[in-house]
Formats: structure tokens, sequence, C-alpha cells
């Protein structure tokens, strides 16, 4: 009944014609444009990062806490399926850092129009994927 | 001006302006450390300690790691603030994130300069 009022009230709030639009909560149906795939993107990757620093610490005071140590860090971090995580962290960093970029330029007015917003979104996804790719070739060639 | 938005009268701006500027310091520390690395090359352990030995690097590297605690900290209150509508539940989200940010700096403090 309260809920009921609230929508009336807020449907008399609509502007005229606002009302007819369709309501569509189906993810799936809605098509994101790539600066929005490239921000949400860094806001995921900005989650995993987050996560991973105990890793990264751990990593970092066992690599330099003996000799010892450090030859386990090296043997875990050669392990196939290791490897294959790094690749995926690193693509989650190497895409936080040129989104990144791309942001504080935004910030000081560098790129702002809708068509160049695309094209620096094109620009940080393939970067993110070639610097990927070197790493790639650098770990397993 | 920029000092001015850092203050706490301008409070959404202080966190935005501090989001950015520590995004900067970890850009710059970035490429210095890339490029340090692919100079030195510091492939066995002696070599690696050494990469961590200067003072002046390791003072950079906690620069570093108090501009990722600070970035993370807002980053990740945006994310919470944003996702979790719970507001009580988003309090223990907030202070775990919180109190494990400040693990991490000491864990660096002590690690770095210890």
């Amino acid at each position: 009944m309260q809920n009921n009022q609230q929508k009336n009230t807020q449907k008399a709030r609509l502007r005229p014609g606002q009302m007819s639009r369709p309501k569509n909560l189906n993810l799936f149906t809605i098509r994101l444009p790539i600066n929005a795939l490239v921000s949400i993107l860094h806001r995921a990757t900005g989650c995993v990062l987050f996560l991973i620093l105990p890793i990264i610490l751990l990593l970092l005071h066992l690599s330099l806490s003996s000799l010892q140590d450090y030859e386990t860090v090296i043997t875990v971090l050669h392990s196939p399926f290791i490897k294959l995580m790094l690749l995926g962290l690193a693509w989650a960093f190497f895409h936080h850092f040129f989104a990144g970029i791309r942001h504080l330029a935004m910030d000081v007015h560098w790129m702002t129009t809708l068509m160049k917003a695309r094209y620096t979104s094109k620009v940080v996804l393939v970067l993110g994927a070639l610097a990927t790719l070197v790493l790639a070739l650098k770990m397993w060639l | 001006m920029l000092i001015e938005l850092l203050t706490k009268r301008y409070p959404g701006m202080r966190a935005w302006l501090t989001q950015r500027l520590s995004a900067l310091v970890m850009v710059i520390y970035i490429a210095f450390a890339v490029v340090r690395f692919l100079i030195i090359q510091p492939n066995y352990y002696e070599a690696w300690v050494d990469f961590f030995n200067p003072l002046w690097w390791r003072i950079a590297t906690l620069l570093f790691w108090i501009s990722l605690c600070v970035h993370a900290w807002l980053g990740i209150r945006d994310v919470l603030k944003d996702y979790v509508p719970n507001p009580s539940a988003r309090d223990v989200l907030d202070i775990l994130l919180v109190v494990s940010l400040w693990v991490y700096l000491f864990w660096a403090v002590w690690l770095l300069l210890g």
C-alpha cells in the first residue's frame, strides 16, 4: 500500500513521455559501449589488484629474506599454472594502468569528446593486450 | 588552488584529487622501476637484494606503497559505497578495508626500513 503510494508520487514527478519508457533489467540485452567496458574493467581490475596485495607483499618479503626462500619463490613462480595466473594478473595490472592514465588525461581535458573517448578506449584495450603479449613471450620463450 | 582542494573544506574534491595524485606518484615510480629493472636485470638472489638495497630506492618504494594504500582505500571505498547498500555490512567491510591496508603498510615499512 505504502509502496503503491510512493510509486504514484514518483509517477507524478516524471516528465511527460518518461512513463512509457521500458524498464530493462536484463543485463544481457544491454550492449556495453566500449568506454563503459574500459571503465568497468578499470574498476574490476582495481578490485583484483587490491585482493592480491598481501600475496605480492609475501612474495617480496620471502624473495628478499634468504637465498633458500628466494629459490622457493622462483620455483613457485615458474610452475605452469602459476605462470598462467600471473599472466592474467599482469593483464589486470596493465589494463588498470593504461585505463588509469586515460582517466588522468581526461581529467585535464584531453580526449573528452565521445569519438575521442571511444578511440582512446580502444587504445587502452590494445595496449593492455599488447603488454600482456610481450610479457607472455618473455615468460614462455 | 590544488592545495586548497586538499583541505577538509572540500571533502569530495579532496578524495578525488588524492586519488589522482596518488595515481601519479605510482605511475612515476612504476616507470622508473621498470627502467631500473631492465637496466640492472637482477636475475639472481644477491642482485635482487642489491636492487632493493639503496636507501633512496627503499624510500621511493615506501612512497609508492603509501600512495597505493591511499589509492586502494579510496577506490575500494567507492566500490563498497556502490554495491553494498546495507549500512552495517558496509561499515564492517570499510573497517576490514582500513585495517588490512594499515597491516600492509606496516608490513611494507618493516620490510623496507626494518
